[in-house]
């Protein structure tokens, strides 16, 4: 077991190498000038020389390679060229107003998901709820998100007036953490949470579902029957057994998420890091966006060792080798 | 409620008596109506062993399931099936909720497959124990110990998961499992054909060693008809989804009416005795009629040696020699029967003809 994770955790390391490699020199031969955005505000040519001095853009790549490889290795990501702080500075609370909505979003989606997709997987076979459920799960994961984040904006906040349309709210007096569970916050959160939530609701639901249909005629499920338990029981042995595919869906899920649930961010003027990778790109704010992929590198990889590690909890089948 | 106390409340159940009466399945397929069981009916008095046999495919199986209530939905049921004068058949699962593992427990047909994998077996035996008792999680954990005890099981390897034990040790833990309850009548449905031939005269060995010292009452299902001369004081032998032949076992093996009985038992090796001329092995030609239709008549006509036209066209009446019966229009020939089914040619025959 211990050497498993090792190993793992070796080559862990070796494909977060290779992301950055990569990240680095496509950032590289993209062809714009990331000075080019401080233009307008009358940049002489001296001072653009010395800019992209200070920033380490001068050598020659491999040179810059290097430095970039060894200042990471040190935890330094550098500088945003565009906000000049420190891009550690810029990106963490970005990434914590993300975690707001995509973890309990992802989780709920997940739990709902599965909840609902039991029932529709036990119910009869070709019965009512069995039949609506399937077809709402595929309509709803065929509609692009934006859609669902525009709807929900129109109903709830410009019609109803229910929810504020866009952005954290106003911290006003209370800084750091505390904002986070002021009411104002949870007011702004619960319109893009529901719209994360409803993105990843019909994956689970289907995936839930395939597997309690699968798992309900196999002999283990008869006994349990005939053991007389309460029909819940049965249901669980079948939906238990249904979510080992599910385990290893939701922990990449979750790391992609940061970057998947960039449009619905967007929609709802959410200040989250996916955003800001998005505008990063543009700004050719390479400091910034190298970090961001890295970080999300360095998510996907130890999300799915977790995801394995979690498996062999679920299903005693599995062997660590 | 202790553990002692439980096992003086279960020990106190007595042996049930089961009468199947009329019971009929005809399965809905998208071929039309399947008839995989007709108008079966057969008594276990309470304490006493049946033993149901039949070559695969006569519906032996369906009629456990009939009786657990496991038949998939919208399967046609017609019949009654008295568990100590109460009609469990057709019952929904919550009607069957107190019925099953308390009054009636199942020892399946494959338990390889019949363990849910995620769960330690200890779970699974107090998950059954549990849900009919009131007790706590401990007391139901010593009573599964001691049912690991008596199918001969160390108590720690309850601990472990399906997939670590070898399929002789599943079989046990089956079994252990069907005892937990200590019901007055158990089913066990073909509880050795997945094991060796050592492991399943073990098996057998060690459920009638329980058997004789709880005292319950069973039904056996199996194709093994050593097996059921063995276990079984009542025999009764189905074929294509009828019954065929029942009867006290001496009489039911040792001096058969029907054909098919005749048949079925040349069809088993015997070891050879020292002496005694050498018993020929005699398979049964052909298969099973097709049961989505039927023949007119005697359903096992098209591979008796004996069929004559009043076979192919008229279903034969049940004719009853004292406790023993058979369907059968020439059971007063059986006599002539029985020494002609002895002998390899007469199937042969058959065999060229078909």
């Amino acid at each position: 077991m211990r050497a498993y994770i090792l190993r793992r955790l070796a080559q862990s390391v070796l494909v977060v190498w290779a992301v950055t490699t990569i990240m680095f020199f496509m950032f590289r031969v993209m062809p714009a000038d990331p000075t080019a955005i401080l233009l307008e505000r009358g940049l002489t040519d001296e001072a653009r020389q010395a800019l992209l001095e200070r920033w380490g853009l001068t050598g020659s790549l491999w040179d810059q390679y290097i430095a970039y490889l060894g200042n990471l290795l040190q935890g330094d990501f550098g500088a945003s060229f565009f906000y000049r702080k420190p891009v550690w500075e810029v990106l963490f609370p970005l990434i914590v107003n993300t975690l707001w909505i995509a973890v309990p979003g992802l989780l709920l989606g997940a739990a709902i998901g599965a909840a609902i997709g039991t029932a529709v997987g036990w119910a009869r076979r070709g019965g009512k709820l069995e039949r609506s459920g399937i077809f709402l799960a595929t309509v709803i994961r065929g509609v692009p998100n934006f859609v669902i984040g525009i709807a929900l904006l129109t109903v709830f906040s410009s019609t109803l007036g229910w929810f504020p349309g866009f952005g954290m709210g106003d911290p006003g007096e209370t800084t750091g953490f505390a904002r986070y569970l002021t009411l104002d916050f949870l007011h702004h959160l619960t319109l893009p949470l529901v719209a994360v939530i409803i993105y990843f609701l019909p994956e689970n639901l289907l995936l839930m579902r395939s597997g309690v249909v699968e798992n309900r005629t196999e002999d283990y499920i008869e006994l349990v029957r005939a053991k007389g338990v309460p029909q819940r029981r049965v249901a669980w042995h079948a939906a238990r057994n249904s979510m080992l595919p599910l385990i290893t869906w939701l922990f990449p899920a979750l790391a992609e998420t940061i970057a998947g649930i960039v449009v619905i961010e967007i929609v709802f003027s959410w200040p989250g890091v996916g955003r800001e990778l998005v505008l990063a790109v543009t700004r050719q704010d390479y400091p910034l966006a190298q970090a961001a992929f890295f970080l999300l590198a360095v998510m996907i990889v130890l999300a799915n060792l977790a995801a394995d590690l979690v498996y062999g909890k679920l299903d005693p089948r599995v062997v660590y080798k | 409620m202790s553990l002692a106390e439980l096992n003086a409340r279960l020990a106190a159940k007595p042996a049930a008596e089961l009468r199947v009466d009329g019971l009929s399945v005809t399965y809905n397929t998208a071929r039309g109506p399947f008839h995989a069981v007709e108008d079966v009916g057969f008594t276990v008095p309470a304490g006493t062993n049946l033993g149901l046999v039949g070559e695969s495919g006569c519906g032996k199986s369906t009629v456990v399931k009939a009786l657990m209530g496991l038949l998939p939905e919208g399967t046609g049921l017609t019949g009654r099936a008295l568990l100590d004068g109460d009609d469990i058949l057709g019952l929904t699962d919550d009607a069957l909720r107190d019925v099953r593992w308390n009054r009636i427990a199942l020892i399946t047909q494959s338990a390889m497959n019949s363990l849910d994998p995620v769960y330690s077996i200890g779970d699974q035996i107090v998950e059954a124990i549990r849900a009919h008792e009131p007790v706590g999680r401990a007391t139901a954990w010593a009573r599964a110990e001691e049912m690991f005890a008596l199918v001969g099981l160390p108590a720690a390897r309850l601990t472990e998961f399906p997939h670590m034990f070898s399929g002789g040790m599943r079989q046990r833990a089956v079994i252990a499992m069907a005892l937990a309850l200590n019901a007055g009548m158990l089913l066990a449905d073909e509880p050795t054909t997945a094991l060796d031939p050592i492991m399943q005269s073990q098996i057998m060995a060690r459920i009638r060693g329980i058997h004789a010292h709880m005292r319950r009452s069973m039904v056996l299902v199996t194709h093994d008809i050593a097996v059921v001369a063995e276990t079984c004081e009542t025999t009764v032998v189905m074929y294509a989804g009828k019954v065929v032949e029942s009867g006290p076992t001496g009489q039911v093996l040792g001096r058969p009416l029907h054909p098919y009985t005749m048949g079925l038992q040349n069809a088993f090796p015997r070891l050879p005795v020292r002496g005694a001329p050498r018993q020929p092995l005699i398979s049964i030609p052909g298969v099973v009629p097709n049961l989505a239709s039927p023949p007119p008549g005697c359903r096992f006509a098209g591979r008796c040696p004996f069929a004559a036209d009043l076979c192919r066209t008229t279903p034969p009446p049940v004719a009853a020699a004292g406790p023993q019966q058979a369907a059968c229009h020439f059971t007063d020939r059986a006599e002539e029967f029985r020494a002609a089914a002895a002998l390899p040619e007469t199937w042969r025959k058959m065999r060229a003809a078909a």
